[in-house]
């Protein structure tokens, strides 16, 4: 990649870091006493990735268990796409059916990424897409900030952060095609996609406080050495220094055991680049799981790319980039079996976020993280080639919200803002009766998911 | 009535003796506690708890009566502590705790003098800014052109080959209609301006930036290429045609500004939906204590800087409350504050390592340039080279224990942030030539040395006075001095925190925060004009115009006809006189209706003629003129003060702020006043005003008045020793009991140049004042001086 997102990755480090740095060093630890609620923590993982599926090799043929039904029960074969998954099958619920219905300003990809979460009209803007009408930024918020918003509202759900956006190599740029997240009608959120920034967020604090502690005995004799050399009248201002030092120092031997959890190492020196793309999620990834286990957040939201996405998956010996392949006919079978590999790498990541946190337990409380967390899964597109808002790739797995996972559901072509109520109302938002454009609203969340 | 007369009299007289000097009169009354001690401590711990040769330590200490009693009972004296006990403990510590020994009474005896100080957040802030411009440079210091550089391209992007023409734009604020900026030579959809250049904030604060439009636009504001912009406009969307950011900015330092501006789709190159619209935009700010209006010409400059470094964090406000921000006391606030702010520029310095360092991640010789780099920046923090011990504490110690380079490099940062080498300014004590550039340096600048500066303390070019005229006259032209003389003539007036006008709209008119901007910008151009064109004290006193803008102009009866902006206007056939007659001053010393004489008197009396006025011993509320309907505002503050208790302050507040009835509640000439009942009396500005020395003065009118303060000792040695307090923050008596007299001679010697002012107070605050002890070298630099004490 070019010279300039080298440069960001520390650049951009110090533009969000600087909100951390603000805050007083002491006592704004994320209290783990919150932790000790009486209702079970629900957490949601929405992840992102572009440019459409290919469907043949992506949905199971048959709707029902990923199991047999009576008393031998054999597991029926996932699609190519989704085999990484096979270990969670019993954990997995695909969504065929869901379709994005919102129309208006944009081109397809615009609309796909921008109308995923928020299930709501681009305003009219200057954005040109590849096709249709020109559009701005979305024109509501996304899902994911009205959940962390009712999150937020009650103390026994609130977090130090409400929510997290991270991002795998979205570009160095904000339009319409690289925007998820809405904070509201014209607000979108930059994801942070380089881990280092968001290590850094999350725990420049920590880190800040451990290096002041590895200084302190130079502090302190330096202070010693200047202060004899002083007249004694200006010896007391010193002396009143040097009793600060002594305070803080106590205040950070106090505090030292609440930072306590395991901060994740990351690997050092990654730069953005196509290649690393592997690293880097492997790294967010690790993030999105010491932030969960450390309550920092309750939902987070983790984009690849961007609707548009081009990476390169040299890695799967695969020199195209995705969206120039997604745009090749069906009958195109070496472009099928490259996306069909692309979609299940994808779907190796989901598999290695599930398998982190099935390793990691819940903290006070019972079984996994992976228990109390649902990954959902999607795309902003059904299919690339016919840049299809049908069938919307909605994949979930994890458990906690309620739902009967181990089995593929068919809705027939409900809209998805009927999904997103879903996702508030099993997140414990159940005042919310729309969301988005009403008109997709329908009646209310979907059933048959429990 | 008698007996309470007679004993205030007594109390009164008793501070007045007590003012002379208590010492000289302690044998008359001397109590039992103090011929003990003369008796039994004075011999080793001298007359007033000095110390002698045996016991060099002072007897001070912050230990209470009784405290001091139990101890003297069981210890003292030293060969013989059966000798003073009980009574007579309790009574020696009674007389040791009054006369010398706790805080209270060592600050009753106390000569002035120069205090150990830790930074001001001004000065904390400037400092880390200039040490980082001291790596990647500063911006144009003079400006000889205004406005920002404008490249018009044909096409939607910035592409070299597209590029129409180029032209100084003084501001951002352009209607280019349908048509675009000329049909000739752009398609109406398809242009692109980028505007680039600096900005100079006149004031260090929070800057709010507003760009107006219906197309794609950009503000990059202190930030490099590769970071994202201060405003990102790039994408229109819906009806919004505002966006908004703020960030804080350092008076005195310039900040590289980029303004892209696109009429086009941008996406995909289609040119099919594009619409045939109007096409506008607009840069505008709010600076601090201003109002939104487009950025004005004054503060660009057609030419480059280098990115300014500006901590964020917050800290608590620094104690102003004798004219002048000091940093003589600490807080937990200001420790956890600083601390923060230590993590913050490391954090800093990490991430921009490789300019400031000139090295890549993966060079071979990386650790020897962090190296290099951080003791540079120790040194250059502390003021002073490093001598082998110190480098060996921040550098050699960071890098042999981190486990890695960036930790390392973080470490030595936070460990020279942390000490009271950074921290604190240099003790009186410490006098070698270092020590005299980062007084020079702190005194006009709120700043480290520069390199001039550092060289020639380096080639001990600051020894004598004349060494120390040339530098401190190089350095006051420079844009830093500026905005620290621009601070501290709006703290001088009383005006610093930008005080909001509240005015009856029934009697003036709508006083907008336009027109209160406009005000306090027409004040500041003032006194730009007066300080940096002529230099003479004398006309801010003296000047008739008043600098007025198309908003001013009518409310003040002046019709400003031809071009925009600011211009020079003489009011009112010549009755003004100068910042006293300034309307936003007057305006400021006023209630919403009515003047306020008294008001306006107290600042007279006090900020510009140097006098003491106690508070009023009561809270006491104006009367209301409806209470007095048929008095006028003089004759009402007459009847209000008129009580004995009043008139020691009043007698000198009253006939000074008399004299300015003959402006209005928002500063307009009058001749006459309305009073509550709606009578007209004719206005009476007499006033009237005895000197400290000489013969009462008598004055008519705001003019008069004027001309009076601008030949005035009182006012003039007021000036001198404000402007030198606030340069130095730290009292003038300390350099002894003639300097004052000696700097307003120079003064007046000099023709009254305020600049000249600023170059001799400088070379006294770079004389040892009377605390300090010659050739303490400072910790570090050699062995500690522990009988160098006073």
């Amino acid at each position: 990649m070019t010279a300039a997102s080298l440069l960001s990755r520390r650049a951009f480090l110090r533009h969000l870091g600087v909100s951390s740095a603000v805050l007083p060093f002491l006592g704004n630890l994320p209290s783990l006493a919150l932790a000790s609620s009486t209702t079970a923590k629900k957490r949601l993982i929405i992840v992102f990735s572009p440019d459409g599926v290919v469907k043949k090799n992506f949905w199971p043929t048959i709707p029902g268990r990923f199991m047999t039904p009576g008393p031998v029960r054999v597991p029926v074969g996932l699609p190519a796409s989704l085999q990484p998954l096979d270990p969670f099958r019993d954990q997995l619920l695909t969504l065929k059916g869901v379709h994005n219905k919102v129309r208006g300003d944009g081109d397809l990809h615009m609309r796909g990424i921008g109308c995923l979460l928020t299930g709501i009209e681009l305003f009219p803007g200057n954005v040109q897409g590849g096709g249709d009408t020109p559009a701005g930024w979305a024109s509501g918020l996304s899902i994911d900030q009205e959940i962390r918003r009712h999150l937020q509202s009650q103390p026994h759900s609130a977090t130090r952060f409400g929510s997290l956006e991270f991002g795998v190599l979205v570009p160095n740029r904000a339009d319409t095609w690289t925007r998820m997240v809405y904070t509201g009608p014209n607000q979108p959120v930059s994801p942070i996609d380089d881990p280092y920034q968001m290590f850094h967020k999350l725990y420049g604090q920590a880190k800040d406080r451990e290096s002041l502690q590895s200084v302190l005995d130079e502090l302190r004799e330096d202070l010693a050495t200047v202060a004899r050399a002083l007249p004694v009248e200006d010896r007391k201002i010193l002396e009143h220094h040097t009793a600060l030092v002594r305070d803080f120092e106590r205040e950070l031997a106090t505090h030292h055991e609440t930072i306590a959890h395991a901060v994740p190492k990351l690997e050092e020196g990654v730069v953005e680049q196509n290649d690393q793309m592997p690293k880097i999620s492997r790294m967010q990834i690790e993030l999105v799981v010491s932030s969960l286990a450390a309550d920092f957040t309750r939902v987070a939201t983790l984009q690849y790319t961007n609707s548009v996405g081009q990476p390169r998956f040299k890695w799967l010996g695969i020199d195209e980039g995705q969206h120039e392949l997604s745009h090749e006919p069906n009958s195109n079978e070496a472009a099928q079996d490259k996306l069909t590999r692309i979609n299940a790498w994808y779907a190796g990541e989901i598999a290695h976020l599930a398998t982190r946190l099935a390793e990691t337990p819940e903290p006070a409380g019972d079984g996994s993280l992976l228990d109390h967390t649902t990954i959902l899964w999607t795309n902003e597109l059904g299919e690339g080639n016919s840049h299809s808002h049908t069938d919307i790739p909605f994949v979930l797995l994890g458990g906690g919200l309620g739902f009967t996972p181990g089995r593929a559901v068919e809705f027939g072509g409900v809209p998805h803002n009927r999904l997103l109520l879903t996702l508030a109302h099993a997140m414990g938002h159940t005042d919310l009766s729309r969301f988005g454009n009403p008109d997709y609203c329908g009646d209310g969340p979907l059933t048959g998911l429990a | 009535m008698f007996g309470i007369r007679s004993s205030s009299q007594a109390v009164f007289l008793s501070l007045l003796l007590a003012g002379r000097g208590g010492h000289v009169l302690r044998a008359a009354d001397e109590t039992p506690g103090a011929v003990i001690y003369r008796d039994h401590c004075g011999r080793c711990h001298g007359e007033n708890g000095e110390g002698t040769a045996d016991t060099p330590e002072p007897l001070i200490g912050d230990r209470s009566i009784n405290q001091l009693a139990a101890y003297i009972d069981e210890t003292m004296p030293e060969d013989d502590p059966q000798a003073v006990r009980e009574e007579a403990a309790r009574n020696v510590a009674e007389f040791i705790h009054g006369t010398f020994y706790s805080p209270l009474a060592r600050d009753r005896h106390r000569p002035a003098r120069v205090e150990l100080s830790r930074l001001t957040i001004r000065e904390y802030l400037n400092t880390l800014a200039d040490l980082f411009a001291s790596f990647r440079g500063r911006g144009p210091n003079a400006d000889l052109r205004r406005g920002l550089r404008g490249e018009y391209f044909h096409g939607r992007n910035f592409d070299r080959k597209d590029l129409v023409f180029e032209r100084i734009d003084p501001r951002v604020n352009f209607f280019f209609g349908v048509e675009g900026p000329d049909p000739e030579q752009f398609e109406p959809n398809r242009f692109a301006i980028r505007w680039t250049g600096s900005i100079v904030p006149p004031e260090t604060g929070l800057y709010e930036f507003v760009i107006r439009t219906e197309h794609s636009a950009k503000l990059a504001l202190n930030t490099a290429w590769y970071e994202p912009p201060l405003i990102d406009a790039y994408v229109k969307s819906g009806a919004d045609t505002e966006y908004r950011a703020s960030l804080m900015l350092l008076g005195g330092r310039t900040y590289p500004l980029r303004l892209e501006f696109s009429k086009a789709n941008q996406g995909v190159d289609n040119k099919k939906h594009e619409p045939f619209t109007d096409a506008s935009i607009t840069l505008l700010w709010k600076p601090p204590h201003g109002d939104l209006e487009p950025v004005p010409e004054r503060v660009l400059i057609p030419l480059d800087s280098p990115q300014v470094f500006v901590i964020t964090t917050p800290f608590p406000p620094d104690d102003k409350s004798i004219g002048y921000e000091r940093g003589t006391t600490l807080s937990k606030e200001w420790f956890s504050a600083a601390t923060v702010a230590a993590g913050e520029t490391a954090d800093y310095v990490i991430d921009h390592i490789e300019h400031l360092a000139n090295v890549k991640r993966d060079a071979p010789d990386r650790a020897d340039k962090l190296r290099r780099f951080a003791a540079t920046f120790a040194e250059r923090a502390f003021r002073r080279p490093l001598t082998d011990d110190l480098r060996a504490l921040v550098i050699d110690r960071p890098f042999a224990d981190a486990p890695d380079l960036d930790t390392a490099l973080k470490r030595s940062i936070l460990l020279v942030l942390g000490s009271p080498r950074f921290l604190f300014r240099e003790s009186a004590a410490v006098t070698d030539p270092f020590a005299t550039a980062a007084r020079l340096s702190f005194g006009l600048w709120d700043s480290l040395p520069d390199q001039s500066l550092w060289e020639a303390a380096v080639k001990n070019q600051l020894a004598t006075p004349e060494q120390v005229r040339r530098q401190a006259e190089r350095m006051v032209s420079d844009r830093r001095t500026r905005a620290k003389l621009r601070d501290f003539f709006f703290t001088w007036l009383r005006v610093d925190l930008g005080p909001e006008l509240t005015k009856d709209a029934s009697f003036f008119g709508d006083i907008s925060p336009g027109i209160t901007a406009d005000l306090r910008t027409s004040l500041d151009l003032f006194l730009d004009d007066v300080v940096w064109t002529s230099g003479d004290f004398r006309r801010l006193f003296t000047d008739d115009e008043v600098y007025l803008s198309e908003r001013l102009g009518p409310l003040y009866g002046a019709s400003l006809p031809g071009e925009t902006g600011f211009r020079r206007v003489r009011l009112d056939n010549g009755r003004r006189g100068g910042v006293i007659c300034h309307p936003y001053l007057l305006s400021v010393f006023s209630y919403s209706r009515a003047t306020s004489p008294i008001h306006r008197g107290v600042f007279l009396a006090r900020s510009v003629l140097g006098n003491v006025l106690k508070p009023p011993q009561e809270a006491i509320t104006p009367l209301a003129p409806e209470q007095h309907p048929d008095l006028s505002t003089r004759q009402r503050v007459a009847l209000q003060t008129k009580a004995v208790a009043c008139q020691s302050c009043h007698m000198m507040i009253n006939p000074l702020g008399f004299a300015l009835e003959d402006f209005d509640a928002i500063g307009r000439y009058r001749t006459v006043e309305q009073t509550a009942s709606g009578e007209e009396e004719n206005v009476d500005a007499t006033g009237s005003y005895l000197p400290r020395e000489g013969q009462e003065a008598e004055f008519r009118g705001g003019r008069e008045l004027a001309a009076y303060l601008a030949v005035s000792r009182d006012a003039q040695e007021a000036f001198v020793q404000n402007l030198f307090h606030a340069l130095t923050k730290q009292p003038l008596r300390a350099w002894g009991g003639d300097t004052l007299k000696n700097l307003h001679t120079s003064f007046a010697d000099a023709g009254f140049d305020i600049r000249r002012l600023m170059v001799d107070s400088m070379v006294v605050a770079s004389s040892p004042p009377q605390n300090a002890v010659a050739n303490v070298t400072p910790a570090g630099h050699s062995v500690g001086n522990e009988e160098n004490q006073p």
